[in-house]
């Protein structure tokens, strides 16, 4: 094994987790935090895609400034959507199934869509940045891949003060626990919940666009980055911000390294095997409280 | 300083089953008044319609804080925490996946209770030392009498002018259901609060209630005006000695 190569295979896994943590934490608090079980997250991803895409072919716009200016859309798109999940499904009881149905649907809904409005052809963004590559040494940082890590480093940090040093974040991590409870101490759980989807839904918009600048996005691909997406966050512990980017670093690294030395196709399985192999350790995750 | 409660002809249930039948009671200002029942006589029912949990079918509940009445009825919970009545659950409910201090900022989350929150948890320290010691410490790995006394810091930090406790001795050694009935009349004069506590325990209960109902499915069967009327009293010794 070739120094260079070794260092290479790191650096690219590291940039690929920051990536990776992006896609995932609104699953972590979806999932993790809310109960809320949104199978639909990557859809919401592949709809940044998009989003960033048609506003960078129609005027040009940077994919990263898109995404910080539709935030706020995502975010009521979020919003709406769990008024909608609580009113109809959530506060008639505990049906789990049949909410992981509804979401489902969600996914298939937006897809068909997409291809409707859009056609099943892949569609990318032009920026400076995605033919740069800097150099450091014998270790190439493509900004293709670093940029998007930033970003993602950035918006997973400043999730984890949010929800750990305010009175709004600390109700996000009990109103999973104990809703009673939660009442009890003046908290309208519901409100809590609204929010805090909300706020799962605009990471999933912030993190389409730096899918588009990685790689150009098509419908349907979202359904790939199921498994990994949920992967990621079982593996550092549901609902622990840090335990997401503990996963995103391991999936990632690991991912570079196999495709590296053993070809891209075996990347899955050994991404996978890890989790099972941590989960028979572990069971609720790295991180999991 | 002026909190107290009253409730006139309460009835709730849960679908067709009726647990409290046309409930009346009264805690007066500073008082601390004790609702004494068995299991499954509607002391958490009642509690809980006080605080909106389960919506009640008929009845009225007043709290009178400041001077000013407020119809409790068909308020959400978290409107009546605002208002400064609290409750301590049955079984705790605490965040067991949360630390001890995240617990207690939890419970200073309305915003009377945020400026008052540093007094209160000096107050709750001096109150609970041990929980001082445990500030990082997940409520969950506590033992149960921490976790109790967890409970009523938290109930504390919502800086409340009204407490209810619901069973505070359940499940604890009687050693510890002394220390935290103690801690209760405690808690009580250093925060100056009005107190209705349900408990099966009935010699605890009287060593620090100014006086007592006695609730039997669902309805106030006795009404004793001093500690002693309740511990003299034949129902009483009935359903808690079997004499």
């Amino acid at each position: 094994m070739s120094g260079p190569l070794f260092a290479n295979a790191l650096v690219s896994g590291l940039l690929l987790a920051g990536f990776y943590a992006a896609v995932s934490v609104g699953i972590s608090i979806a999932f993790g935090m809310l109960d809320v079980v949104n199978i639909a997250h990557p859809a919401f991803i592949i709809l940044g895609s998009y989003a960033a895409s048609i506003a960078n072919a129609s005027m040009g716009a940077d994919p990263i400034v898109t995404a910080v200016a539709l935030s706020p859309a995502f975010f009521a798109l979020g919003l709406l959507l769990y008024r909608f999940y609580h009113a109809t499904f959530e506060r008639r009881g505990r049906e789990p199934l049949r909410g992981l149905a509804f979401f489902f649907g969600i996914l298939f809904v937006t897809e068909v869509a997409l291809i409707l409005a859009f056609g099943v052809d892949y569609r990318s963004v032009t920026a400076r940045y995605i033919g740069t590559t800097w150099r450091l040494g014998t270790v190439d940082l493509p900004l293709r891949l670093f940029v998007p890590f930033v970003v993602s480093v950035a918006m997973t940090l400043s999730l984890q003060v949010f929800l750990s040093r305010t009175f709004f974040g600390r109700a996000v991590l009990a109103v999973g626990q104990d809703q009673l409870a939660l009442q009890l101490m003046g908290v309208d759980p519901v409100r809590i919940k609204q929010i805090a989807f909300g706020i799962s839904i605009a990471t999933a918009g912030v993190a389409g666009a730096l899918l588009v600048i990685i790689q150009p996005v098509q419908p349907s691909l979202g359904r790939e980055y199921i498994g990994l997406v949920f992967a990621i966050p079982v593996l550092g512990g549901m609902g622990s911000i840090a335990g997401t980017l503990a996963g995103a670093a391991i999936l990632g690294v690991a991912t570079s390294f196999t495709a590296t030395f053993f070809g891209p196709s075996w990347a899955p399985a050994v991404s996978f095997g890890l989790l099972l192999f941590a989960l028979a350790f572990r069971p609720s995750g790295l991180f999991g409280r | 300083m002026a909190s107290s409660l009253r409730i006139d002809g309460l009835r709730a249930g849960y679908g067709s089953v009726r647990v409290i039948h046309d409930l009346s009671l009264r805690v007066g200002e500073g008082e601390t008044v004790a609702l004494l029942g068995t299991n499954g006589n509607g002391k958490s029912t009642l509690m809980h319609c006080i605080m909106g949990v389960v919506r009640p079918g008929a009845g009225r509940i007043v709290a009178k804080l400041d001077g000013i009445e407020h119809d409790l009825a068909g308020k959400a919970p978290h409107q009546i925490v605002q208002l400064g009545i609290a409750l301590v659950p049955e079984g705790r409910h605490l965040f067991p996946r949360l630390t001890v201090d995240e617990n207690l900022l939890l419970g200073a989350h309305r915003s009377d209770a945020r400026r008052r929150i540093a007094e209160n948890l000096e107050l709750c320290f001096e109150t609970f030392p041990a929980l001082a010691q445990r500030r990082d410490q997940l409520a969950g790995s506590m033992s149960g009498g921490e976790q109790q006394m967890l409970a009523l810091a938290r109930a504390l930090m919502t800086a409340p002018r009204i407490l209810l406790v619901d069973e505070p001795s359940v499940g604890l050694s009687p050693l510890l259901v002394a220390q935290v009935i103690a801690k209760i009349e405690e808690l009580k004069r250093r925060f100056g609060l009005t107190v209705l506590m349900a408990e099966q325990n009935l010699a605890q209960a009287i060593r620090i209630a100014d006086r007592g109902y006695v609730i039997v499915h669902g309805r106030i069967e006795f009404e004793g005006a001093s500690r002693e009327e309740l511990a003299k009293n034949d129902l009483v010794k009935r359903l808690y000695l079997g004499l």
